[in-house]
């Protein structure tokens, strides 16, 4: 009885997972469905493509190479220049060519070999608090390790992907052993153990708990528009602080959001029309409109609130120069218990 | 203990194979263990390794006795007293066990932190204005996952001590009290020993696999250090091997559980002993007991829960409602069909290798159950890894060559199978434990009557152990619907669970946007508690 019926229904599972087979585009996204829902759905409204999408934070590389070529992935999409970096780095992503692609991306914001392509950039600024804090007294990212702040920082873990790809800029600019003692330096004057995210930084700023934190500046703008009035006023506590901005300096470290095409994706015409769609002015423009990034479109300016907080320089560093880094920023991140 | 069966060779190759088939995601990651770190082993060996065991042994010695406390004292106030609404307090005892620990560290971190109502209060109601002038114990600590933890945790180890307190005779009562002993200390403790250290030891292996919990804390144990390893330092190798490392916490719990079955088998045939009369209370005794069994119980889910709820309240909206609605229907049927498998396989494995008594077959469905204690996640690439192994062999025998049509990576069927291999150990051991209590002499009886082996399973054993079949199908229901790493991993495109969709919003700390998916699943997986919970209290009866 049950025992019959048990590998029928598993028959209909797997039929079902396999039957839809139209114009379609499979994604892998790091990034959380209710922020990049607008655009693919501005994509569908525009191609008639439908969009399907499995979101995780961990492991998604793991699961495309096991798949192998029964990989139902079509598209990657990552929050951070890390992971786009393992997907390369694994073999997993296609090379393509589009000349659409190469018109809006500058090449430092992409590979060398086509595989993945930055579609919108955040800036890692500090945020200090404007009760506490003199405007102009902390200017380079550097300043941070500078025992004058001793309890006054809050940080979100070193293991963070956006903290690694930052100390991994630092050790492109200084080397191993100065980012060491910057490192050192930065944990020994921390308010707090390292917890939370960057929203979680900001709180404990408004608190009083700490002065002083780093954090993706789209942040900055989530909590400003935010519908908590708690998180507009938490807000309105900071100033913002781009780092590193002297002539002499190199600027303020960027990372990236960006996608890549599947190795053996079957839907490799649609998977890059959503890519290049990205890059698209309208889609852009979404970015910043939406989650407060940067386009990294050439042609498209900064949306009028980001212009509002102030321009910036940013570092030129190469991107993946920061993914190859990462390991050592993380053996750092492991010796000084940031 | 039991007869050697004869006529059962097909039924113990169906389960060896099946105890392969689940071995092998835990294999594929031993595999992966072996291959080259580049060195990367030393240094973890030389900075972050001390801390993580340390953490990590730390954390479960302090769940292990807080939880203890909060269900031993209060198991044996149940069993032993009846006090006005003794029976309301009893139900609720297990109400944290639909919780996730993930979703109370994140109601009680919002709560207690620095920026927290608590904190914020306390501070104007004493106008302190920065965190030096006073003392407040953080939240986000080795103490506060101790806390949360046991908070969480400890129906466990109250729904098995419960079970041996009211077992214990009349007769050895009388003597204690003749005696003038303590019935608790003397008597009680000491005869529910082995049911309490198996209680222990399920909480420990919890402990061990939680991610969600330490994340939120940053509490670096080995769980959160595989995750650095892995995606900070891009080695699934070292990650693999740190997850093999943690593999011998593991075993040395499962031989703890082990031992502790040993020491309560019993075959109780006889229904003449007498049961233990349940004593009256009234008065102050009574308001203390009810105390007493109150505080975990507000610990571990009416604090939390009215955090949630007052969150939730802030940020509702009819689309956000409509919208958790669609994915409880998902919720659900993943945890029917996902329960209802691991009961049919717990089944099949512990009836068969119990009943032919084959030592060899008994290890064996015993490891294939150790799934429980990995990380969700680091099990979850086992499990790719081998789904992605089988759609290889399947492809082998694809003659129409029209591969691109079937196999199983991506579909719901992965899903199933990785719940198969973390929940298995939950339906083995109710199964077991259920099978212990039942007569050997019954099963003889049916075979020498000349009833087939399959018959005698079906018509002897099946009946007899129903009760313990849907206490674990209820178990395992609840625990699939609270589980997050591997669904949020392996699930198809455009499927959500009530966990990944709280997951999203609580990943971005946006918590009156998570609260309402956390409130539906723990009011979801109350109505299988208290079914659960009618369920035992009937097998007393």
């Amino acid at each position: 009885m049950l025992k019959f019926k048990i590998p029928t229904f598993f028959a209909f599972l797997i039929f079902f997972a396999n039957l839809a087979h139209s114009a379609e585009v499979n994604i892998y996204s790091h990034r959380q469905p209710f922020l990049i829902n607008p655009f693919l759905e501005a994509f569908s409204n525009k191609t008639g493509i439908k969009t399907n999408v499995v979101y995780s934070t961990k492991g998604l590389a793991q699961r495309l190479k096991a798949e192998g070529k029964n990989s139902p992935a079509d598209l990657i999409l990552t929050v951070d220049i890390g992971r786009l970096y393992i997907y390369q780095d694994m073999g997993l992503l296609a090379s393509i060519s589009s000349l659409k692609l190469d018109k809006n991306i500058p090449s430092h914001l992409k590979s060398i070999d086509n595989t993945w392509f930055g579609l919108s950039k955040r800036a890692r600024i500090i945020v200090t608090s404007k009760e506490r804090v003199p405007v102009g007294s902390i200017k380079n990212i550097e300043d941070l390790s500078d025992p004058r702040w001793k309890k006054k920082i809050c940080s979100r873990p070193g293991s963070h992907v956006y903290n690694r790809a930052l100390l991994a800029s630092i050790i492109a600019e200084h080397g191993l052993d100065k980012a060491e003692i910057w490192a050192k330096g930065l944990v020994s004057n921390l308010a707090r153990r390292p917890q939370g995210n960057d929203r979680a930084q900001v709180k404990a700023i408004y608190h009083g708990q700490c002065d002083i934190a780093i954090i993706n500046n789209y942040y900055f703008g989530k909590l400003k528009y935010s519908e908590d009035p708690d998180q507009r006023e938490w807000a309105k506590s900071l100033n913002l602080v781009f780092p590193n901005q002297a002539k002499s300096e190199r600027g303020a470290h960027v990372n990236i959001s960006g996608g890549g095409v599947a190795k053996y994706s079957k839907n490799k015409v649609e998977a890059i029309l959503l890519l290049e769609f990205l890059t698209d002015p309208t889609a852009q423009k979404l970015y910043g409109d939406i989650n407060f990034e940067y386009p990294v479109n050439p042609s498209i300016n900064a949306s009028e609130e980001l212009k509002s907080w102030g321009s910036f320089k940013e570092d030129k560093l190469p991107i993946d120069k920061i993914a190859k880094l990462s390991g050592e920023a993380q053996k750092i991140i492991d010796r000084v218990g940031w | 203990m039991f007869p050697v069966v004869n006529n059962t060779l097909l039924w113990k190759i169906l389960v060896y194979f099946l105890s392969v088939a689940l071995l092998s995601p835990l294999i594929s990651l031993l595999l992966i263990s072996f291959g080259n770190t580049h060195g990367l082993w030393t240094h973890l060996v030389e900075t972050v390794l001390a801390r993580y065991v340390m953490n990590t042994i730390l954390l479960m010695l302090g769940v292990a006795a807080l939880s203890s406390v909060f269900g031993i004292f209060t198991a044996w106030i149940i069993a032993r007293y009846r006090f006005k609404f003794s029976k309301v307090i009893d139900l609720m005892m297990l109400l944290p066990a639909a919780c996730p620990a993930y979703l109370v560290a994140y109601a009680y971190t919002d709560f207690f932190e620095y920026a927290g109502p608590i904190q914020v209060i306390l501070r104007n109601l004493m106008s302190w204005s920065s965190p030096s002038e006073y003392f407040f114990p953080e939240i986000r600590s080795l103490g506060g996952a101790i806390f949360v933890l046991s908070s969480v945790l400890y129906p466990y180890i109250y729904l098995l001590a419960r079970t041996a307190f009211r077992q214990i005779p009349e007769s050895l009562l009388e003597i204690t009290s003749l005696y003038n002993k303590s019935s608790f200390w003397k008597l009680g403790l000491p005869i529910a020993r082995p049911a309490i250290v198996a209680g222990v030891a399920l909480v420990c292996m919890e402990v061990v696999s939680d991610f969600g919990t330490v994340e939120y804390f940053s509490l670096e144990t080995l769980t959160l250090g595989i995750f650095n390893v892995w995606i900070g330092m891009n080695s699934i190798t070292a990650a693999a091997q740190l997850a093999t490392f943690s593999f011998i916490f593991i075993i040395a719990l499962l031989i703890l559980e082990i031992k502790s079955r040993y020491g309560r088998r019993f075959n109780d045939t006889s229904r003449k002993q007498r049961r233990p009369e349940i004593l009256n209370l009234k008065g102050t005794k009574a308001f203390f007991c009810c105390f007493i069994c109150l505080l975990p119980v507000s610990f571990g889910f009416l604090i939390p829960i009215s955090i949630l709820l007052s969150n939730a309240l802030g940020g509702l909206s009819w689309p956000s409602i409509l919208e958790s609605f669609v994915i409880l229907k998902n919720t659900l049927l993943v945890s029917f069909v996902g329960s209802l498998t691991v009961m049919f396989i717990a089944t099949l494995c512990v009836t068969v290798s119990k009943i032919t008594d084959d030592k060899k077959l008994q290890v064996f469905s015993k490891l294939s159950a150790t799934g429980y204690a990995f990380p969700g996640t680091i099990l979850a690439i086992g499990v790719i890894i081998t789904v992605g192994y089988f759609d290889k062999i399947f492809l082998l025998f694809d003659f129409t060559n029209s591969n691109s049509t079937f196999y199983i990576s991506g579909s719901l069927f992965v899903l199933i199978f990785a719940y198969l291999i973390r929940f298995l150990a939950v339906g083995y051991g109710a199964i077991l434990s259920g099978l212990e209590k039942t007569s050997p002499n019954l099963i003889w009886a049916s075979r020498t009557l000349g009833i087939s082996f399959s018959g005698t399973i079906t018509k002897i054993t099946l009946p007899l152990i129903r009760p313990s079949i849907i206490a674990g199908g209820v178990l395992v229901f609840v625990d699939i619907m609270k589980e997050l790493p591997m669904t949020l991993l392996l699930r198809p495109f455009n499927f959500d669970t009530l966990a990944t969709h709280t997951y999203q919003f609580a990943h971005d700390e946006l918590m009156s946007e998570a609260s309402l998916p956390a409130l539906m699943i723990i009011l979801a997986g109350l109505v299988p508690i208290i079914f659960l919970n009618k369920i035992l209290r009937s097998n007393y009866k």
